[in-house]
């Protein structure tokens, strides 16, 4: 065995499994249709390789994506704390890594042709899109690198962040020592891309199950396809609703409840890095006057939730809302909360609040 | 491991590779090519040691290599026997000399142990353990025949001049035979030496290297990015899968640092003495005057481990582990696929840093493992050498630090600072033809470990 860390999901399932994972969730979706239907997009690294160019051609490529991002500069830095040109530079390559067909990549003889996940010349509308639109890397390749996953996101749904890789983390640490919890029933609000409830269902045990609910529809779809691609049908559940709305049966059942709600407040959406702001949706991002509208409410709802014992774990914009938001459960939430933390991120921002309930 | 130390045991199989009375003419007539030309089989050998029996690639036509005997058809004097005579008799101390210091029977109990550890029904319970008995068994089994081989071989050269002497004619067919039989034997006893000297621990592993561009600026960016192409070039030619991990671009050229991982068998073992400051005078491409200039880039190696051999505890106090993460509000607010990580272990010093992988936690997993193989180098350095102060070793790419001088103007050479190895041929070096230096110093790296026990 070697060191190398596969990035790919592909080595986790095999090709043809991954296909019909993907047909039979399609078909599922069929059987209880949403409210407004949204077919997931397959990534850029699950589609077939039928594309080829010529690796000269391909170089070629790789030649003016490289000068387009040299091109950049600091300017997004300056502009908007946006990707400088090394972050893009790096970028070619994981988009390299996805359209490209591993066995394929060895170009010792210029002639030889290079097979592709995706036509050349879509090749360079996606870097342009990349570049000009400041469009999010992670919708271009259709997939976001998040702890040992492969997710896969669209537009419509929020890309997973390095730091919430943290809350997983957090709960792997509580039902650690905690049967209780490990075999309980927890539920990720608001979940995007499923995320969390992917992460937390690897590490839960045999008996333990989640429920992620999202309101958004493709949200709804996409985390369907993560959950499927990873085989948890039957550890994590889907449900499309507002916030602890779905769980209505769910009352004092729940072991543990994690959300990464909406926290930028309303008045900052416009300042945001172009690709957040101009990209993402805004209802995974708005939340609201201070940014504590979501989190609020899911903090009222939360004691109601929980079964006594129960942990919780919620991401805010850090240090002042993590703060107000500790006071509201000290003060205005009747004492049902005990262990109140606020555990700082990697950055070593105060990024979320831990407690449980009494 | 024990079984490829102990050969180390005999300095005098290694350290003079010709008996000291052999005096031969040979010698002198060996073009100063030779060494380069032989390592390149040598070590394409080495990487794909388990695949071909050694004799096949033995067997390569290597025509200009001259042992003083000429192969071409042509009458045999009496003064060429009797240098073939010669060869043979030195060839023959050569074999048993080595298949003494070898320990034939230790090795052969060495192999009824290995095969009845194998046959046991619990034997794959431990997966890993399985396969570390397996390729520990396959080597020794490998030397043994090497060795067998040897003897058998030179009793044919010795036959064919038995023959020739009893004989009245001359059969110039045989001697040829015996000529090239003795050419070929030569080679691999070279080689077989040489894995002697590559008998560290991790030696028969993987590498990495990290490059580091140090004082000079763009000149030594530029600098570290030719050192990224001799590295991966030399890397290409011993068929080594050599893979440029992380390459962070300098402004206006070159490169700030570049990590390559090499696969395949001993890379470590002939890289390990890469590791050090490497340094360049040249002309300056960047300035507009042409003035000359010194760089230095710092060169870092460390074996390519297994992740099940990492037996390194690290307890996480020891650890203090940042993740370079854009600046700002962050989470929601930012989208940078920027998920580097940097761990350093607090007890040593020691630092490293993972930039490759797509997320945060595969970086760290990465950067871990290279901190463990790390720490397992430097501890076996520790033993090696009884130096105290290994700590840190962080490779300083600095004035009166350097391993090698690479002097492009105002005269070419390539010089290294430890075995005193040198070249004018400085194209041939950049373009990755590092076996000379990388020979010299594992025997230099030999002769300091034989003289420091015999203080001991």
């Amino acid at each position: 065995m070697k060191l190398s860390f596969s990035p790919k999901l592909s080595t986790f399932l095999k090709p043809s499994s991954v296909t019909n994972l993907h047909r039979s969730f399609c078909s599922s979706s069929i059987s209880s249709p949403p409210p407004t239907s949204l077919k997931p997009q397959t990534p850029l690294f699950l589609k077939p390789p039928i594309h080829s160019a010529a690796s000269s051609d391909l170089q070629k490529w790789h030649d003016w994506a490289k000068s387009l991002a040299s091109s950049v500069g600091s300017t997004f830095v300056d502009l908007d704390n946006g990707p400088d040109s090394t972050l893009l530079c790096r970028e070619i390559k994981w988009l390299m890594e996805d359209a490209i067909e591993e066995e394929s990549e060895g170009m010792e003889n210029n002639q030889r042709s290079i097979r592709l996940r995706v036509a050349l010349e879509e090749l360079y509308m996606l870097w342009k899109q990349r570049v000009e639109e400041r469009r999010p890397f992670q919708y271009v390749v259709g997939c976001e690198h998040w702890r040992d996953l492969v997710l896969c996101v669209q537009e419509g749904v929020l890309i997973p962040r390095p730091e919430t890789e943290l809350i997983v983390d957090l709960v792997g640490d509580v039902v650690l020592g905690n049967e209780g919890l490990r075999e309980g029933l927890w539920a990720d609000l608001g979940t995007g891309s499923g995320a969390i409830a992917i992460g937390i269902g690897r590490i839960l045990g045999t008996g333990g199950r989640v429920i992620a609910t999202d309101l958004s529809p493709a949200a709804f779809e996409v985390a369907g396809f993560n959950v499927q691609r990873y085989g948890l049908q039957d550890v994590v559940e889907l449900r499309q609703g507002s916030w602890l709305e779905p769980l209505k049966d769910m009352e004092g059942k729940l072991a543990g409840l994690v959300s990464n709600p909406p926290y930028i407040p309303s008045d900052d959406i416009s300042g945001l890095q172009a690709e957040v702001g101009r990209h993402e949706p805004k209802v995974a991002l708005d939340g609201g006057i201070n940014g504590m509208d979501d989190l609020l409410h899911i903090c009222k709802g939360a004691a109601s939730m929980l079964k006594p014992g129960g942990f919780f774990a919620f991401e805010t914009n850090g240090e002042k809302q993590c703060k107000h938001l500790v006071e509201y459960m000290e003060n205005d939430a009747g004492g049902s909360f005990c262990n109140l933390k606020i555990v700082p991120d990697f950055a070593g921002i105060n990024r979320f609040v831990t407690g449980f309930h009494k | 491991m024990e079984a490829h130390l102990r050969p180390l045991c005999s300095p005098t199989a290694i350290l003079c590779p010709k008996p000291p009375n052999s005096k031969l003419p040979q010698l002198l007539q060996r073009p100063t090519s030779y060494t380069s030309r032989f390592w390149y089989t040598v070590s394409t050998k080495l990487s794909s040691y388990c695949r071909f029996p050694p004799t096949v690639l033995l067997a390569t036509p290597e025509s200009q290599v001259s042992t003083g005997l000429n192969t071409d058809t042509r009458e045999w004097a009496m003064q060429d026997f009797y240098f073939l005579r010669r060869d043979v008799e030195t060839t023959a101390e050569r074999v048993k000399e080595i298949r003494d210091s070898a320990c034939l029977q230790q090795l052969e109990q060495e192999v009824a142990d290995l095969e009845l550890k194998a046959a046991d029904s619990s034997f794959w319970d431990d997966r890993a353990k399985a396969q570390e008995n397996l390729s520990a068994l396959t080597d020794v089994k490998d030397r043994i025949r090497l060795l067998n081989e040897f003897k058998s071989q030179v009793e044919d050269a010795e036959t064919i001049v038995k023959l020739t002497e009893e004989m009245d004619s001359v059969d110039n067919g045989l001697l040829e035979e015996a000529a090239s039989i003795i050419k070929e034997l030569n080679k691999g006893l070279d080689q077989f030496e040489l894995t002697q000297l590559l008998s560290g621990p991790y030696d028969k592993e993987g590498a990495v290297i990290f490059i580091t561009a140090g004082a000079g600026g763009t000149d030594a960016q530029d600098w570290a990015e030719m050192l990224l192409r001799m590295y991966v070039r030399w890397g290409e030619k011993q068929r080594y899968k050599t893979r440029v991990v992380e390459k962070s671009q300098g402004e206006e050229a070159g490169i700030k640092s570049a990590t390559i991982e090499v696969e395949g068998r001993y890379a470590y073992g002939y890289l390990s003495g890469e590791k050090g400051t490497h340094r360049i005078v040249r002309q300056s491409p960047f300035n507009a005057k042409g003035l000359r200039q010194t760089s230095f880039s710092g060169i870092d190696v460390m074996p390519l481990l297994p992740e099940e051999s990492l037996k390194v505890d690290l307890p996480e106090e020891d650890l203090e582990i940042s993740f370079s993460r854009a600046g700002g509000k962050g989470g929601q607010n930012v989208n940078k696929v920027e998920s580097a990580v940097r761990i350093t272990h607090i007890p040593t010093g020691v630092t490293v840093r993972c930039t490759e992988e797509r997320s945060q936690l595969a970086n760290k997993i990465k950067a871990l493992s290279r901190l463990k193989a790390k720490l397992l180098v430097i501890a076996e350095e520790q033993r090696a050498s009884e130096i105290k102060q290994i700590r840190g070793d962080v490779v300083k790419a600095e004035w009166g630090q350097q391993i090698r001088n690479y002097v492009f103007h105002p005269y070419k050479l390539v010089k290294d600072v430890r075995t005193g190895y040198e070249t004018s041929d400085i194209t041939c070096v950049m373009d990755g033809d590092l076996e000379p230096y990388i020979k010299a110093y594992l025997k230099h790296k030999y002769s300091m470990k034989v003289t420091a026990a015999g203080v001991v």
